[in-house]
């Protein structure tokens, strides 16, 4: 089920329905939750429910498990086993075909014909990040940061909770799970709030990154173009991924107010970054802090020496880079990040005053858009023609068209995050004056309605 | 243990939701009185490629133009026909519109484009190709949406959605009054194929321009099974369309038909024999003053796009044949009618 099709609006408004009836129980709310989102994620597969179901069920028993054992040796082999089930369930559905495609080209380089067979195994939605949610928890009940929880059902409840289940923000254990053990109070602007994410939210996936789609597909999956459209195409994309998943993000957070529960932050204006390490603290923060305490911190972080600080940073990112998808792209995409990381880093050591804005924000900017180049790209042999065509300046007809295209849809997100920007406030809509909020309001409702499609695109982290 | 509390009044949930309406319908309001009162400018769905050709078409069949050689008929003439090389391969001695639509529109709608015409440049039309494919001939329904798009925008209406509630909620809060007359203005990007090869609809629309009315296909044709059925017929259903089509003409205008081809691997083996006689039948009940029998009714497969359509090089190889097929019916036009002067216009 996705949020921008109207069956979500209809199961969300059943949903409210209910969630108001079982207000006096707590039980009942998490048993709803918990059902709700099995409907809504069996809604895509019902067949992937079982998926979801034993990794949360066995992280569960994991975590009390660990809770209840002192021995330390034991409790590492407990949460080995946690990491090894879930990464192996993960590399399984999403990897082995990779792995085996890029056995296979390896192997005829080496004219070895013993080719393996592919399963082509369907991608379970949302995997890739309910894993990452249950695998935290264990990891958090090891290093007692977080008390292991007695109730299977609120443990399921947070492993499925459906705002969140399928795109993230991925949640820790301390900061969801205390949600759904304890009663909640829906306040009249948690509502202004909710309401306002999910407007704003599926305006950014809806009007913005879906416009913005075809303009993409234009450059990206067009054999023959030139530098100019190239920079625009990536300029395109980088503006359709970042309004496709920080809307999904931002709607995410906006049901969850509407239920009383707080979400932590996945976005918080990535392109105003002046350094590449605050992009990253900006850009996908649930995922990047995640790897950044349960991978980067694991590996030895900073505290091994300059050499040993570089690696952890390079495998960290390719990792990351590997966890978007199952091809050497994201690979490059992730070791990109990894090296302007590495380069950020040196360079605020060896100058340690900081560049203006005005030149590091748009240098910032600049590296990340060819990271999203190779990012979309899909091949190596597309990179390659991508970026030997960027020195190639002829330009088509269309080309006036494309930047006013553009232009007019990245318009109303760059005015609306400069306004955030500028107040310091992502909230800065809601403390407008009425009649501006309202109007605000009205006129994205406006463009919601009228780019909204019978057939709904999918979100573009879901194949992740 | 209670779950969750409520600290929200019915008040405060109705102010929230309602101040969500204001500003829509302040913009319904300025899109209706707009559009009744003539403020706005004028309908001009070009929303996607068939909206755009069938805009571009309605347009140029309304509006004055030096075409002395009008060509209408379903998307095999608006891709087969290639209006410039047509042209260069006439000598330069007649000037060429090509008035095919992507989206059939049917015999009813061709009479509407070709009265159009000759209403705009009254006595300036001196032969007509009336060219199909001979598929259109087997009797099928033109869509009623694009029957109607082409009625409205005739009538400078706005566009009726179907009847979804998605729909209704566009027509009353002024949504397709604003698509049609501002967004289809906007530059938007063809899909795939299309956009490779054009880019945007405006892109598209000049193309069509340069090209006296004429488009390509992008695709390329792959033989294969499931393409459809080859063995046409005519549907004596068309019979009175097809008075009705040479009753919109002027009487002065000569009236020439003709069939497209289709791939050489997708043709059964009687299939020219078959569209000889479909033509013949067809001719007589167009009352057309020309056939052009002479025509291939098949072509090498490189030379297609799809089963209906030639691409780029077949349009123009075929535009070549055409022009030659053509040249004596417009001497028989020119014998019976002086050549066009200005002062005909008066």
């Amino acid at each position: 089920m996705l949020f921008n099709s109207t069956v979500f609006l209809q199961f969300f408004a059943a949903f409210l329905l209910l969630y108001f009836l079982c207000r006096n129980s707590l039980t009942g709310r998490n048993l709803l939750i918990v059902a709700g989102s099995w409907v809504f994620y069996g809604w895509w597969n019902y067949r992937f429910l079982a998926l979801l179901i034993f990794s949360g069920c066995f992280d569960f028993c994991l975590g009390r498990w660990l809770g209840s054992t002192v021995d330390d040796r034991k409790r590492k082999a407990l949460v080995v086993m946690s990491v090894v089930a879930n990464l192996s369930l993960l590399g399984f559905f999403k990897y082995y075909d990779f792995f085996v495609g890029s056995m296979n080209a390896l192997l005829a380089r080496m004219h070895v014909a013993v080719p393996l067979h592919a399963l082509g195994i369907i991608l379970p939605v949302g995997i890739s990040f309910y894993t990452f949610q249950s695998l935290s928890y264990v990891i958090d009940v090891y290093r007692r940061q977080v008390p292991p929880t007695p109730n299977l059902l609120q443990y399921l409840a947070y492993v499925s909770f459906f705002p969140q289940l399928v795109a993230g923000p991925i949640q820790r254990g301390h900061h969801l799970l205390p949600q759904l053990q304890q009663t909640l109070n829906i306040r009249p602007e948690m509502l202004a709030e909710g309401l306002w994410l999910i407007i704003w939210g599926l305006c950014k996936k809806v009007v913005i990154a879906d416009n913005l789609a075809p303009l993409v597909e234009m450059v990206f999956d067009n054999p023959a173009i030139a530098g100019p459209v190239i920079g625009l195409g990536a300029l395109a994309f980088a503006f359709q991924i970042y309004g496709d998943f920080s809307g999904y993000s931002d709607v995410a957070r906006g049901l969850a107010k509407m239920l009383g529960f707080d979400l932590a932050e996945n976005f918080n204006l990535p392109y105003f970054a002046t350094d590449l390490r605050e992009f990253w603290r900006r850009w996908h923060i649930s995922l990047s802090t995640w790897l950044r305490d349960y991978l980067y911190i694991s590996l030895g972080g900073n505290r091994e020496g300059s050499r040993r600080t570089a690696v952890n940073v390079l495998i960290t990112m390719l990792l990351g880079g590997l966890w978007h998808g199952a091809a050497w792209n994201f690979i490059l995409w992730g070791g990109w990040h990894g090296l302007g990381l590495l380069v950020t880093r040196w360079w605020q050591r060896r100058f340690p005053g900081r560049l203006p804005a005005w030149l590091s924000l748009p240098a910032t900017f600049l590296f990340v858009l060819y990271g999203w180049l190779l990012f979309r790209a899909g091949s190596f042999a597309r990179i390659h023609a991508l970026t030997a065509s960027l020195t190639d300046w002829s330009a088509p007809v269309w080309l006036l068209h494309y930047a006013v295209s553009l232009v007019l849809i990245v318009t109303p997100l760059v005015v609306i995050e400069i306004w955030q920007k500028r107040s310091q406030n992502l909230l800065a809509p809601l403390a407008a004056p009425w009649w501006l909020r309202h109007a605000l309001q009205g006129l994205l409702c406006l463009g919601l309605l009228l780019f909204w499609e019978v057939k709904s695109l999918p979100f573009i982290y879901f194949q992740f | 243990m209670k779950s969750h509390a409520y600290h929200i009044r019915p008040a405060e949930v109705a102010r929230l939701l309602g101040g969500l309406l204001p500003a829509p319908i302040v913009f319904a309001g300025v899109m209706w009185l707009g559009a009744l009162s003539g403020i706005l400018p004028a309908p001009w769905p070009a929303l996607d490629v068939d909206r755009t050709i069938l805009v571009h078409q309605a347009q140029a069949s309304q509006s004055p133009a030096d075409a002395d050689v009008l060509f209408i008929g379903d998307s095999s003439c608006l891709m087969d026909v290639a209006g410039v090389k047509l042209e260069q391969a006439l000598a330069e001695k007649h000037h060429v519109l090509n008035l095919g639509t992507f989206m059939y529109v049917g015999f009813g709608g061709y009479s509407a484009m070709l009265s159009r015409y000759a209403d705009a440049n009254p006595g300036r039309l001196r032969t007509v190709v009336v060219l199909v494919h001979p598929e259109m001939l087997r009797g099928m329904d033109a869509p009623a949406y694009y029957r109607r798009f082409l009625s409205d925008f005739y009538a400078g209406a706005d566009l009726r959605e179907p009847d979804s509630v998605h729909g209704q909620l566009c027509g009353v809060f002024g949504l397709n009054i604003f698509q049609d007359r501002f967004l289809g203005r906007a530059p938007l990007p063809l899909p795939k194929e299309w956009a490779r090869f054009y880019g945007f609809n405006l892109d598209l629309y000049q193309f069509m321009n340069r090209e006296r009315g004429s488009a390509v296909d992008p695709h390329q044709y792959a033989a294969g099974p499931g393409q459809g059925n080859a063995e046409y017929h005519l549907a004596p259903a068309l019979q009175d369309q097809c008075r009705a089509l040479r009753a919109a003409l002027p009487p002065s205008a000569r009236v020439v038909v003709g069939l497209a081809p289709v791939p050489e691997s997708f043709a059964p083996p009687d299939h020219a024999s078959r569209c000889q006689r479909i033509l013949a039948q067809w001719a007589e009940w167009v009352g057309a003053d020309g056939v052009l029998a002479s025509l291939p009714m098949s072509m090498p497969d490189r030379f297609f796009a799809s089963t209906t359509h030639l691409n780029a090089a077949g349009r123009l190889a075929y535009s070549e044949l055409l022009a030659r097929e053509l040249q004596p019916q417009l001497e028989a036009a020119a014998n019976k009618h002086p050549p066009y002067k200005a002062a005909d216009e008066k």
